[in-house]
């Protein structure tokens, strides 16, 4: 087990800046989740770390080690692809004891070790399978046992759900929390799927073009994003942004479950209303035409079409300029 | 494992020279071949050395001796026709010896003889006989006029009366020499000789007494089914005949009153230069040609031996004795290669019809011209020497100059250990492939005529390009030869693309039954060797009685009689064929690795959009499959450019060397006409310059980098 | 298409495809006919069909003795066993290791390199086998299956080279990471996880260089020098000569030569359509 920090951490590919200085500190045993729209730079943060990727400038310590120029086999970390990444030609056995055997371990603590990890993921009656024989989520078990193994001071999960279809994802990031709170180990997890994000990790990292734009728990992000880019990227429908509204310099943020319909001064009209089952979502147009969206609980009371007035139960301010939380 | 290993190494290595041994290379196969062996055991138990004759294949005999018995990697002695000897004398392959001439045939001692000394132990001789089938034939005719009689009489159906392979020199000279000509006259468009093509032309094609085009192989099984009454052939048709047979000597020409004369050809036991056991194959090959030895090649090779002292009373025997007076030596000028090509075409074309006698025997003069013409002046490799290093200085700065970026040298640095793991094959690739054919291509500078090297610097190259020898439009220019080239690949390519794309499509639909069997016969063209296809290609090929004619003539009910090598077109079509055949399961095979990957979706989207078979092909499969073969199609373009073995084998640049490709064309000036290594290093440096340019336009043309 | 077309196009496609085959296949059975005929003569007529079939061209061909008894034949097969083996697996050795280094490292000048492999097989070979005879000579392999093994697999690295990056290429790049990390060196991934991967590719390139083996016979002898390291093709040319062709002898070698090279063909034809084309249809 071990902290992770990264220390004014760059990464270029030639004239490209995909890392622009990464200052974070992952604690012992925490749960971290990369956040971040597509191209952000969080799968090459992770890959870092892992040592695929060099890095450019700054500094990455595990534990109390500088490893920059460590090779990925001795920096102790253990990663699970998008793809598995399962050598195809190997049965689930061999490719869980893969690295141990690239180690020169004995065969019987090879077995052994490969047995328990089998035993707690319920990998046993696969031990003998090919990848190819296997259904996604058993080929996503194996990769995770294969990382386990290996007993690593880090875990680091490269969008490890995003193969599986949502009922499975869901099943998966339970077995995900319990697999965490029985090892205690650090883990980085990439994924840009925020309910991902919200329900797994300890603190989650939001990356944007390069530069860490909030690093905390989901608690906080939720109640008090840093910035608009968080804002709007946590939470489902995401937040209401409206400029200009009157009497009011800065951004106003509203999250869709704050708005309320029938008092208040600001008028709009109902455009359309998508029912979920336990609440609707209510999209509304002001009257300046500015688009927003309401949370209400079922049954709704309005329609397409009525002339409907709202008030906030809670704003967050942002500046216009610098997109600051005020 | 490790004895394994240790075994396999052993056999790997070269086996450990065994002391007092004689080393013996020879072709002889058969009753010779044994004769050989009992003589060699003979000898080597009555002397305490052990003689080991070694079977050296006919087609790599000559051109194994020049280059092993220089290096010192020879035989002893080596047993050969005597026909090459003036290039060996050139070259300083054989000793001289010194023989009891008197004790051999005169002529046999006038073969291994020249300037007054010995160079060579006489064994046998062979020539070209009359044979025939005495159950037909009571008694052999004395001039061609009975001859061309008897045979009328027993020409009818499927028989004839004569067969012999009258379009090759060796079967055409003995009526040469009866006209009064020779191969080696200076004026070979003399009356004697558009009189000798006349008369080659009536016995073959004017008086029907001939089957068409016949081949040594297709006069035995004629012979062998009682279908050819009279056959001119050699001793070696002889052994292993289930039909009677009888020998007489060569009818009188009724024209001239002169016998025809075939060339002999005395067989010599030569003791090579660097011998490891000299005197041990002086004695040997003395032995084997002397008395003892003669009498067991006699007694069981059945050899007319040259050794006086021996005598037989075998019929055959006396026959060849007879022959051998009224024959010709087997010339030994170096000069008779080139020669005896340019009359070959001249009664080829006589033959076919395609020349008047007097007609074909001008042109051959005229081909004799430029094939004698004495070499280039050599000229002073000072100034070739200095460009060529100023070239490589410059190729070299060219290379070196990015390294001056230090961004490159430090990624080339960090690489290091990558270019290791290329540089085995590199170096492997740079040793046996790149350093032999500079090599070979730095020989273009130099010519090679009559044994002779001399520096001509770029002459080669400037006598091809300019077409000085020949006008362009003539099959022996570079630039005709580089135009059938370019057809034959682009025709082949097209054929292969076509045929394996063809078979792809149809072979992928699941509802094709049987796809497994149909696909595994359709691959197998691709497994046997292309010499063996080749050369059956040929065969079935063939005018009379190839099995394509016999095909169609069942297709069309009636006799086909097609001459395949007979025109231009025909001759290239039946290279095609041939070249198809084995080309084509290649392209099928990654036609339909491509056709996997592309999805099924695309097609079934544009059926439901209505789009017919035609439409989706064109529009959908094509433009997403012809991409991925592009790189194959290259590759085997480069192939087929060089395909040696087809153009060789199967048409052999007939008619009239115009099917002739570029590297067959090399190969001939390499090895058929006196060996101008020279001239033809110059057209394999020309070849690569093409394919270079070409593979560089393909490139352009695609777009990218494929090859 | 999942759906057959019409009864009359699929009956036209199948009789189509019949008759092709047999056409492509008649080649094949004249050698036969011609092997099993006993006569030395090329067979004539329209079809192939032998007269008097007997094993006696073959038996022929197989028990060829060499002047002190040795089995010559049982000894030149072998020959031809161990140089097209080892022409694979020595050609597979240089060629694998290149072509991955070319397929995965970003090495200045890889480009180039991939052209110059490529340019040597535009060299035409008239030129190249006596410089060859001299330079084995040179170094002692003249006269030694190992000088003509070397010759062989260094002649079928270009080929190698191109398919086999053609198909390390479509290997993903995850694999040799999760090695990577797994702690194995650049060897370990290669030997351990890459080429066992590589199976199909590896299995048409080392029929390919085992094919090009079994069957040259120029190169074969030239630079062998003894009958009893001869290996089967240079053996075939025995019975061809400029006095003719033993045509019975010669389609019963031409058999015995084929065969062993057909199986290897039926045995790895799975491999064909994968090995061969991964990396083409990349493009």
């Amino acid at each position: 087990m071990a902290t992770v920090g990264f220390q004014a951490l760059h990464k270029r590919y030639g004239d490209t800046h995909v890392l622009k200085g990464i200052e974070a500190q992952v604690e012992d045993g925490e749960y971290v989740v990369l956040v971040g729209p597509s191209g952000c730079g969080k799968s090459t943060l992770l890959r870092c770390v892992a040592g695929l990727e060099e890095i450019s400038e700054g500094q990455l310590t595990i534990g109390d080690r500088v490893v920059n120029s460590l090779a990925p086999a001795e920096r102790d970390v253990a990663m699970v692809f998008q793809s598995y990444a399962l050598y195809p030609h190997m049965t689930v056995a061999e490719n869980m004891g893969f690295a141990l055997r690239v180690a020169g371990r004995p065969r019987e603590e090879i077995q052994a070790r490969v047995a328990e990890v089998a035993r707690m993921l319920e990998l046993e009656p696969l031990l003998e399978r090919l990848p190819a024989q296997m259904s996604g989520g058993q080929r996503q078990r194996v990769a995770m046992g294969r990382a386990i193994v290996r007993q690593p001071a880090v875990f680091l999960f490269d969008e490890p759900l995003s193969n599986l279809d949502a009922s499975l994802r869901t099943h998966m990031r339970v077995e995900l929390k319990r697999l965490h709170q029985r090892l205690g180990a650090t883990i980085l997890h990439v994924t840009h799927d925020q309910v991902e994000a919200l329900t797994l990790a300890d603190r989650i990292l939001v990356l944007n073009q390069g530069i860490v734009q909030q690093f905390g728990s989901p608690r906080e992000l939720y109640d008090t994003p840093a910035n608009t880019f968080v804002a709007t990227f946590i939470g489902s429908p995401s937040m209401n942004m409206l400029r200009g509204l009157p009497g009011e310099e800065a951004i106003v943020g509203v999250r869709p479950h704050d708005v309320v319909l029938g008092s208040g001064e600001i008028s709009a009209t109902v455009d359309v209303v998508e029912s979920l089952g336990a609440e609707a979502l209510v999209h509304l147009q002001l009257t300046d035409g500015t688009p927003m969206v309401a949370q209400v609980p079922e049954p709704a009371s309005v329609k397409p079409g009525d002339a409907v007035n709202l008030a906030f139960a809670k704003v967050h301010r942002f500046d216009p300029s610098t997109e600051r939380r005020l | 494992m490790r004895g394994v290993g240790a075994l396999l190494f052993a056999w790997l290595l070269p086996a450990a020279a065994q002391a007092e041994e004689l080393t013996v290379w020879h072709a002889y196969s058969g009753a010779e071949e044994d004769a050989l062996q009992e003589a060699a055991r003979t000898w080597s138990e009555a002397n305490g050395v052990t003689v080991r004759p070694v079977f050296t294949p006919f087609g790599a005999f000559d051109s194994k001796i020049e280059t092993a018995v220089p290096r010192g990697n020879g035989p002893d002695v080596f047993i050969a026709a005597h026909g090459n000897l003036g290039n060996w004398r050139q070259m300083g392959i054989v000793e001289e010896v010194e023989v009891d001439l008197a004790a051999h045939c005169e002529v046999c001692g006038e073969a291994v003889s020249a300037d007054g000394k010995s160079w060579g132990y006489p064994l046998a001789y062979k020539s070209l006989l009359l044979l025939y089938d005495p159950g037909v034939v009571d008694r052999p005719p004395e001039t061609t006029d009975e001859l061309i009689a008897q045979a009328h009489a027993l020409t009818g159906g499927d028989r004839y009366g004569l067969a012999f392979q009258i379009a090759e020199p060796y079967y055409y000279v003995p009526w040469l020499h009866a006209f009064g000509g020779s191969i080696l006259d200076d004026d070979v468009s003399s009356p004697a000789h558009a009189q000798a093509l006349a008369f080659a032309y009536r016995l073959g094609v004017g008086e029907g007494i001939m089957p068409a085009q016949p081949t040594g192989e297709l006069v035995g099984q004629l012979y062998e089914d009682g279908n050819a009454a009279f056959v001119i052939s050699g001793p070696w048709f002889i052994p292993d005949r289930k039909r009677a047979i009888a020998a007489a000597p060569l009818p009188v020409v009724s024209e001239t009153g002169q016998p025809a004369k075939p060339y002999l050809t005395v067989e010599a036991a030569f003791v090579a230069d660097q011998a490891k056991e000299p005197e041990h194959a002086r004695a040997f090959a003395a032995w084997l040609a002397g008395p003892e030895g003669a009498e067991i090649r006699q007694r069981v090779g059945k050899q007319a031996v040259s050794a006086v002292e021996v005598t037989s009373d075998d019929p055959l025997l006396a026959v060849m004795r007879e022959q051998a007076e009224r024959s010709v030596l087997y010339p030994t000028d170096p000069a008779a290669g080139s020669a005896t090509e340019a009359q070959a075409r001249a009664l080829r074309r006589v033959l076919r019809g395609a020349a008047t006698p007097e007609g074909a025997a001008a042109e051959a003069q005229a081909y004799r011209e430029v094939f004698q013409r004495p070499p280039p002046p050599s000229v002073s490799p000072t100034p070739y020497l200095a460009t060529m290093v100023l070239v490589l200085l410059g190729g070299l700065a060219w290379a070196v100059a990015p390294l001056r970026e230090e961004a490159l040298r430090k990624q080339i640095w960090e690489e290091r250990f990558s270019y290791l793991w290329v540089a085995p094959a590199a170096v492997a690739l740079l040793a046996v492939v790149v350093a032999p054919f500079v090599t070979g291509a730095a020989v273009s500078l130099f010519a090679h005529q009559g044994g002779e090297w001399s520096f001509v610097g770029m002459r080669h190259f400037l006598d091809i390009l300019l077409a000085r020898d020949w006008p362009v439009s003539s099959p022996m220019s570079f630039f005709y030869t580089l135009a059938v080239t370019v057809l034959w690949t682009v025709t082949n390519v097209l054929a292969h693309v076509g045929l394996g794309v063809a078979l792809a499509l149809v072979l992928r639909e699941p509802w094709i039954r049987m796809r497994p069997l149909f696909r595994a016969a359709l691959i197998l063209p691709w497994a046997i060797p292309n010499y063996i296809t080749a050369l059956i290609f040929k065969g079935l090929f063939h005018v009379q009685y190839g099995a394509v004619n016999a095909l169609l003539g069942a297709l069309v009910g009636g006799t086909v009689h097609i001459d395949w090598f007979g025109s231009f077109a025909l001759a290239f079509c039946a290279n095609l064929t041939t070249n198809t055949w084995l080309g084509f399961p290649f392209m099928m095979v990654v036609a339909l690795g491509a056709l996997q990957s592309i999805p099924r979706d695309l097609e079934e989207a544009a059926m439901v959009d209505g789009a017919g078979w035609w439409f989706r092909f064109r529009h959908v499969v094509w433009p997403l499959l012809a991409p991925a073969l592009l790189p194959a199609v290259l590759l085997g373009s480069v192939w087929t450019f060089n395909m040696f073995n087809v153009v060789y084998l199967v048409s052999g640049g007939e008619p009239d060397g115009s099917t002739e490709i570029l590297i067959s064309e090399a190969y001939r000036w390499a090895f058929d006409r006196e060996n101008r290594y020279g001239y033809a290093a110059a057209y394999a440096v020309l070849i690569f310059g093409v394919l270079l340019i070409w593979s560089r336009s393909a490139n352009r043309l695609a777009g990218k980098r494929v090859l | 298409m999942k759906r057959a077309p019409s009864t009359p196009i699929v009956v036209l496609v199948h009789v189509g495809l019949v008759v092709f085959t047999v056409v492509a296949l008649l080649p094949v059975m004249w050698v036969l006919s011609m092997a099993l005929t006993p006569s030395q003569a090329f067979a004539s007529g329209g079809l192939p069909i032998p007269t008097n079939p007997s094993l006696a061209n073959f038996t022929d061909v197989v028990t060829t003795v060499d002047e002190d008894g040795t089995w010559l034949f049982v000894r030149q097969l072998f020959n031809s066993l161990i140089v097209s083996a080892s022409t694979s697996l020595v050609g597979l050795a240089l060629a694998t290791t290149a072509a991955y280094a070319l397929s995965r490292w970003e090495m200045p000048g890889k480009d180039r390199a991939m052209s110059a492999f490529l340019i040597t097989q535009m060299f035409p070979g008239v030129v190249m086998a006596v410089p060859l005879y001299l330079l084995l000579d040179e170094v002692g392999l003249l006269d030694t299956l190992t000088g003509l093994v070397l010759v062989y697999a260094t002649t079928t690295v270009p080929f190698s080279v191109w398919t086999l990056k053609g198909y390390f290429d479509t290997v993903p790049r995850d694999l040799e990471e999760a090695a990577m990390l797994d702690g194995a060196n650049r060897w370990q991934t290669f030997a351990w996880v890459i080429l066992p991967l590589a199976r199909p590719a590896l299995a048409v390139t080392g029929l390919f260089s085992f094919m090009s083996a079994w069957n040259e016979f120029i190169l074969a002898a030239t630079l062998l020098g003894d009958s009893r390291s001869y290996t089967l093709p240079v053996v075939l040319q025995r019975y061809v000569s400029d006095q003719g062709t033993e045509w019975g002898h010669f389609a019963a070698g031409a058999v015995i030569v084929s065969i062993p090279v057909v199986l290897l063909f039926f045995a790895l034809q799975r491999h064909f359509v994968e090995g061969l084309t991964a990396g083409a249809v990349k493009g």
